[in-house]
């Protein structure tokens, strides 16, 4: 049972830190502005799918819709109101200033408009499996369903490789006729919509609650700075150790000392190699 | 007698005067209304209790007022949402004192924000009830005008661990508290209270409140051989998730705390409402109904006066408005039988209220002792027995 437990909460709450792992990459691949407004938009999916879904009753799957729909739309004004300001003197980081305030406001909104407490998020999938409920396979479903839609996304289609030009080189691949503005506003979009998902995913195992916001933007930065900025192969890794081994710590040390276990290790792993597991060290012109 | 312009005018300035500097004073009882501040959290986090405490506050100033109030004075409750937040609690307060120069004051109705705004109420010497249950905010050397007509945590913990040592009888019991102040606070003041009860505490400690797994932590707790979960939050998701975790693991072992634990929103949380069973928070003796579903006579007699008076109880709890409603009327009696005067109304409540039947509990204060809630008032009720607004009595009591 202990084996089982540490596996199905680990492997679920992993893949909820990469997917929002994968949320900073998109984001910051579009625009190099590393966006903390990534943990809030997950926090929300989970509650505008409790909204949808819970207290207006409508179908799950329109429900599902709408709250992509409305990442989408919250990725689209986070381009324009957090980061476009900001693009244009990014080596004084005040995206760090404008994207927090973004993230404090989303907090506050939420917590005068829905709650302040947890909400119970709907089961999403009418039936019940003994072994493996779905609070634990939703979110890794939804991590496998964002990767496998990402790489045919970035190596099948056109669109997907005018988002790697950009992430590349964004000034090249201007010079060559690519739309980066509107680009860039799709990435957000496509952004907003893999962070709603996470939360949505992540309903049943967290709740609907605001307290997962900060959570989310903590322990979602984690995979990122293992797996090495831009990668969300190592997104994905960093993000399923983390969640394996903060459950492993949760039962060998207990309690508030996981947490710090978590990042003892995160600190050592970013000692030991700071381009990130799976990133590349950059040369540097002398 | 000729009557001429200047003596008129002679004896108009001369009436005039005696006016103005007071020396005529007309023998008029004063109808002017007593001004009593209120602060209560009508929106915000925290509203809930505001509101509550707030319906059975309204009720027994109408209830004052309609007998004619205190000796022909109207009670007007001056009144300020703190919003939840202890900074508007404090500038509120400090208008109420210093602008208004109110008679007394009820609130805050929540512990942050009475501990941001007892020191300035403190300071302008202002007589206080509060029903905050923080220790720290009943201090007679500090805050020596400030009285608490609610328990204490102290108490609140008192009750848990009697009745899981001495009414359940379990003998090995597990603590748990979420990290927040209050959850680290409780387990520091509950594990060495227990140990003095003679409970054997086989497992303490403190999580994240977010931590989405407990099995690990209830699997410690089982395999020390807990008979009974005490756990000390009020984070609902907190609470729901042990509940929840308690059914997975099939354990039946009591689960035994704060009130939270009968909340609504942490119901709204349990994977099935059968999960509720076994689950005993804190409550009231006087506002809890027994096995056979009846009130004592004075509350039964009060939940009759509310139903008439058409306050809404089943959306909130019994205790708020129960506790709501004790207040104004413990500064109203103070006012009607020692006057307006702040040292003659603190000087009433330190030697004058002994064992005074409220609704919420029974009430005796003494100049040392401004706690004044009876131990034997805070008992564990039935989480699932909820019925307009009140819970049952648990196991164990009659």
């Amino acid at each position: 049972m202990l084996v089982q437990s540490i596996v199905s909460n680990g492997l679920a709450v992993g893949a909820i830190y990469a997917l929002i792992g994968i949320t900073y990459n998109v984001m910051f691949s579009a625009s190099r502005v590393f966006s903390f407004t990534a943990g809030s938009v997950g926090m929300l999916g989970g509650v505008f799918g409790a909204i949808f879904i819970g207290q207006m009753g409508m179908p799950v799957i329109i429900g599902f819709l709408l709250t992509l729909a409305v990442g989408a739309i919250l990725g689209v004004v986070i381009e324009f109101v957090t980061v476009r300001p900001v693009l244009k003197s990014l080596d004084q980081h005040l995206y760090v200033l404008s994207t927090l305030a973004a993230a404090l406001m989303i907090q506050q909104l939420t917590a005068i408009y829905f709650s302040t407490d947890a909400v119970p998020f709907p089961r999403v999938i009418p039936f019940e499996t003994a072994f493996f409920d779905q609070k634990f396979w939703l979110p890794i479903l939804a991590c496998i369903a964002t990767i496998v839609g990402l790489e045919y996304l970035f190596r099948h289609t056109l669109i997907g490789r005018a988002f790697l030009a950009i992430a590349e080189d964004n000034y090249a691949a201007r010079a060559l006729g690519l739309p980066e503005t509107r680009l860039r506003i799709a990435s957000y979009a496509l952004a907003g919509v893999i962070g709603v998902l996470a939360g949505f995913s992540a309903g049943q195992l967290m709740f609907a609650s605001l307290s997962n916001g900060p959570l989310y933007n903590f322990y979602g930065f984690v995979p990122v700075a293992l797996g090495g900025m831009g990668s969300n192969r190592g997104a994905v890794v960093g993000g399923l150790a983390l969640g394996l081994f903060q459950q492993v710590a949760n039962y060998f040390f207990g309690g508030v000392f996981s947490s710090v276990a978590v990042f003892v290790v995160f600190i050592i792993a970013l000692l030991a190699r700071p381009e990130g597991l799976a990133g590349a060290a950059t040369a540097r012109r002398v | 007698m000729r009557i001429t312009r200047r003596k008129v005018l002679s004896g108009s300035a001369a009436a005039a005067a005696t006016v103005a500097t007071g020396i005529y004073k007309p023998a008029l009882a004063n109808t002017d209304p007593i001004q009593i501040g209120y602060l209560p959290a009508f929106t915000g986090p925290s509203s809930s209790t505001g509101i509550g405490i707030g319906r059975g506050t309204q009720l027994a100033v109408d209830e004052i007022n309609a007998a004619g109030g205190i000796k022909g004075r109207k009670i007007e409750l001056v009144m300020r949402d703190t919003q939840s937040e202890p900074t508007k609690a404090v500038n509120a307060a400090v208008e109420l004192t210093r602008r208004h120069k109110v008679t007394a004051m009820w609130g805050p109705l929540n512990s942050g924000e009475t501990a941001a705004a007892i020191g300035n109420i403190a300071r302008d010497n202002v007589p206080m009830m509060h029903p905050c249950w923080v220790d720290v905010l009943i201090d007679v050397k500090k805050y020596p005008m400030a009285f608490r007509n609610a328990p204490s945590n102290q108490q609140i913990g008192g009750a848990a661990n009697h009745y899981v040592v001495n009414v359940l009888k379990a003998k090995k019991v597990a603590v748990i508290s979420d990290t927040s102040g209050y959850g680290t606070a409780s387990l520091d003041a509950y594990v060495p209270m227990l140990k003095t009860m003679n409970g054997d505490v086989v497992y303490s400690g403190s999580v994240d409140a977010n931590n989405p797994d407990l099995k690990p932590e209830l699997l410690r707790m089982q395999s020390a051989g807990a008979e009974a979960i005490m756990p000390w939050s009020v984070n609902a998701g907190f609470l729901a998730r042990i509940i929840n975790t308690r059914a997975e693991l099939n354990w039946d072992v009591p689960i035994v705390g704060q009130t939270t634990l009968g909340s609504g929103q942490t119901k709204a949380l349990l994977a099935k409402p059968e999960y509720w069973e076994k689950v005993y928070p804190n409550n009231f003796r006087n506002v809890c109904y027994d096995a056979a579903g009846q009130f004592p006579p004075q509350s039964a007699e009060f939940v009759e006066r509310l139903k008439k008076a058409k306050v809404e109880v089943s959306d909130t709890l019994l205790w708020w408005i129960a506790c709501g409603y004790d207040g104004p009327r413990l500064i109203a009696e103070a006012i009607r039988e020692a006057g307006t005067g702040a040292a003659d109304i603190v000087s009433y409540w330190n030697t004058k209220v002994s064992s005074w039947k409220g609704i919420y509990g029974t009430i005796t204060f003494t100049p040392d002792n401004h706690n004044g809630f009876l131990d034997e008032g805070v008992i564990m009720c039935q989480a699932n027995s909820l019925k307009d607004g009140a819970f049952k009595l648990a196991p164990g009591y009659t």
